[in-house]
């Protein structure tokens, strides 16, 4: 499974790449639209919404109006959109999208590449691009790019004390860890309950899924075969939740993990509560920044540690930009998804600590990092961007969401210890299939 | 002769409809007309619409599958689906648990408020505080005053001495429905209270002054007296708030999401997940329509209640 999502990518990436020949600095043209009103549908949040005022700069540049019709977070604009699909609704022209979510949306979404030139095109990080496709259609344009590392608390890991305690223990010198088992070991070593712990991880909807997903790819499994046959029940699969639940076992993480998302666990982070997080790009500028984080002298940073099978998980995933099949004025929706993705846009983002989709972004903001004195974000780039290598996206298929909502209710089961690893992953395999039989995958 | 016959001859359905509705007849329900055509469109049509839908494999992102009808096949895998009958024992424990605490909480409430002569204007008014909240704020408010490392209550046990070790308040099975019950209590007791202080204010005070020169203590004067005439509202307050229970959604959805491993999944988390996350709209409204059976047996059982309250009081008086 594991190849045949990377031949894809590759495929991808080579069509894309013969597709714009070679690459050439030339300029977008945004065209012209004078009068017109955009409607759009955008994600909400601190962290999405800086860029959005960067609009008013296209409006001038293009003569056009945006109405920003809906801002909400991605999960409910996921739900209004699906209400659109069913209504008939399709009155927008530029949505928010996300590559989990893109799947589902069936051909809501023009493919773009009929829309924008190659050389465009090719200023994108051929894999981000690459999984941005569903179904052979570019249905989105990368805006950010998110794959987990690791950030750690230098002051634990170069304590005199836990050095000489740990190499007593193990026999090996406390360093970040390069695998699970090792992560696994420090974190249980770390934690002294409960003024600080050894990791939290999110314990439910898709970010159960995912992390489960990572670890069960880098012990050589996958969550289906080549037929989408479910085969996360294998002992690669029972091997990944028992990681979760040993660490739960023994207390090395808060036992309400189960119940955390991304923000419980960055808050618990940036509080000093935690020694390790294994998480996303964004919240470097968090972790980082002294008025929000009692961590930020000691900010560390190592890429995600290898499973059993030697390779590395690579959950990854893009927050987007999709144009609809029916808005009226195509050319005017796709001017704005590439400028609100352009150079200046994408800078705009990666100095927030986010990981920027458009290749030359990357060593322009470490440079920016460097001569602006923000040595830790600087420290962090290149590690990321080196991680990408192996990222992966979960499933490309509508039904993903859905599989994963019945696997982290089972994985849930099994780390409070209501069932055993394998029953659970048994029970959850049984429901996927049922989903993808009724889906006619299978 | 023949003219007669003519004159006899029955008219037809239109100029029946037309005669109808030209007599005065007609005037009550032309008045009704505008009221009855919203009902329909608002409540009928939708409700017929969603009941079809639960006999398709109805998937919100694929409009056609509006009519790919699977029978029963809904109705069946809910049968034999133990996380749905869970959820369905859940949600009746839940309702019953929590509408007596409030019923109870929010009669004491109200009793004591009666009792005020100064300020209780102003007391009404800030007992009415947690209704304003949005259930969502209601949500991160309790799961962050339950959230076991950084909560206010584990911090609290921890300064007193109480407890070495965090209390996972969220993720214990019974800690985590009670946590949820109570966040619900905190947020709706004083719906209770304000309808029933309502009813204490409406009471006459003759039966209670009689009663008290026949020689009658305070609990008799209670017992016998005010909860009586009280019932009916106590009954009508049961029944609004057993279908309005159905706002803890936004709430568990924050706190819990039904989890962990489904242990305070009540019928809404579920449903919700299974329509709109899913989008499995067909398999989501079969559910809906199965849980109705809860509010139908909660609204008959209080509706019978009232009835006999207000029957009682009728033979008190």
């Amino acid at each position: 499974m594991a190849t045949k999502y990377l031949a894809r990518a590759l495929l991808a990436s080579c069509a894309l790449t013969a597709l714009v020949g070679s690459v050439a600095a030339q300029e977008f043209d945004y065209g012209s639209f004078p009068g017109y009103t955009l409607q759009v549908k955008l994600i909400g949040g601190t962290q999405y919404e800086k860029l959005y005022t960067r609009i008013p700069e296209w409006e001038a540049l293009t003569g056009a109006k945006v109405e920003i019709v809906s801002s909400k977070n991605h999960f409910d604009l996921d739900r209004e959109i699906k209400q659109d699909i069913a209504t008939g609704q399709i009155t927008w022209c530029l949505g928010s999208n996300h590559t989990s979510f893109a799947p589902q949306y069936g051909d809501l979404y023009i493919d773009l590449t009929s829309m924008i030139p190659g050389e465009e095109l090719a200023k994108y990080v051929p894999g981000t691009l690459a999984s941005a496709m569903v179904d052979g259609r570019l249905v989105q344009l990368p805006r950010v790019t998110d794959v987990s590392n690791l950030y750690y608390r230098k002051d634990l890991y170069e304590d005199p004390a836990k050095m000489e305690a740990y190499k007593a223990e193990f026999g090996t010198d406390l360093a970040p860890p390069k695998t699970f088992d090792e992560l696994k070991q420090q974190i249980i070593f770390f934690a002294d309950p409960p003024n600080l712990y050894g990791t939290a991880f999110a314990g439910k909807d898709e970010g159960m899924s995912g992390r489960f997903m990572e670890i069960l790819r880098a012990n050589g499994g996958d969550l289906f075969d080549e037929n989408w046959n479910p085969i996360f029940n294998s002992p690669e699969g029972v091997a990944a939740l028992q990681w979760f639940k040993d660490i739960y076992d023994a207390g090395a993480v808060p036992a309400g993990t189960v119940n955390y998302t991304w923000d419980d666990i960055g808050q618990a982070m940036a509080a000093g509560q935690l020694a390790v997080d294994l998480d996303w790009p964004g919240f470097a500028g968090f972790y980082s920044d002294p008025a929000a984080s009692k961590i930020s002298d000691v900010l560390g940073f190592a890429v995600s540690p290898v499973g059993s099978a030697g390779v590395r998980g690579g959950w990854s995933g893009s927050h987007s930009f999709s144009v609809t099949e029916a808005c009226d004025n195509k050319e005017a929706a796709v001017s704005l998804a590439v400028f609100l993705t352009n150079d200046e846009s994408a800078m705009m983002e990666a100095q927030a600590g986010n990981l920027p989709t458009r290749s030359a972004t990357f060593g322009e903001v470490v440079q920016y990092f460097n001569e602006n004195g923000k040595t830790a974000l600087a420290e962090m780039f290149p590690i990321w961007e080196a991680s990408l290598a192996d990222a992966r996206t979960p499933p490309l298929i509508p039904q993903w969401i859905e599989v994963s909502n019945v696997l982290w209710p089972q994985l849930q089961a099994a780390i409070v210890g209501e069932k055993t690893p394998q029953e659970a992953l048994d029970q959850a395999a049984d429901d996927a299939r049922v989903i993808l039989e009724d889906a006619g995958i299978l | 002769m023949a003219t007669d016959v003519q004159v006899l001859q029955r008219p037809t359905l239109s100029e029946g409809i037309t005669a109808f509705f030209r007599s005065p007849r007609a005037v009550p329900y032309l008045l009704l007309m505008p009221a009855m055509i919203v009902i329909l469109a608002v409540v009928l049509v939708p409700l017929l619409v969603s009941f079809w839908t639960s006999f398709t494999s109805y998937n919100l992102t694929r409009p056609d599958t509006l009519y790919n009808f699977v029978g029963l096949r809904n109705y069946q895998r809910l049968l034999g689906n133990d996380e749905f009958w869970w959820a369905f024992g859940r949600t009746f424990l839940f309702v019953t648990i929590t509408l007596n605490v409030e019923m109870m909480l929010g009669l004491g409430l109200a009793l004591l408020v009666n009792k005020i002569t100064y300020g209780q204007r102003a007391l009404r008014t800030i007992m009415m505080f947690p209704m304003m909240f949005s259930p969502i704020l209601v949500g991160f408010q309790f799961k962050y005053i339950f959230n076991d490392s950084i909560g206010l209550v584990n911090n609290a046990l921890f300064d007193l001495g109480l407890i070495t070790q965090p209390i996972p308040w969220l993720v214990d099975g019974t800690l985590a429905n009670f946590s949820i019950m109570f966040a619900e209590v905190w947020m709706s007791t004083s719906i209770f209270a304000i309808l029933l202080l309502a009813g204490l204010m409406a009471l006459p005070k003759e039966p209670i002054e009689a009663a008290k020169v026949d020689g009658c203590n305070p609990w008799q004067v209670f017992r016998h007296i005010t909860l009586p005439f009280l019932m009916p509202f106590v009954y009508i307050a049961m029944t609004i708030r057993s279908l309005d229970v159905a706002r803890a959604y936004d709430m568990i959805r924050i706190m819990t999401n039904g989890g962990p491993a489904g242990r305070t999944e009540l019928i809404w988390t579920l449903m919700t997940r299974t329509g709109y996350q899913n989008s499995q709209m067909g398999a989501a409204n079969a559910m809906g329509y199965v849980s109705i059976i809860l509010s139908i047996v909660f609204t008959f059982y209080f509706y019978r209640k009232l009835t006999a309250a207000r029957t009682f009081m009728g033979g008190a008086q």
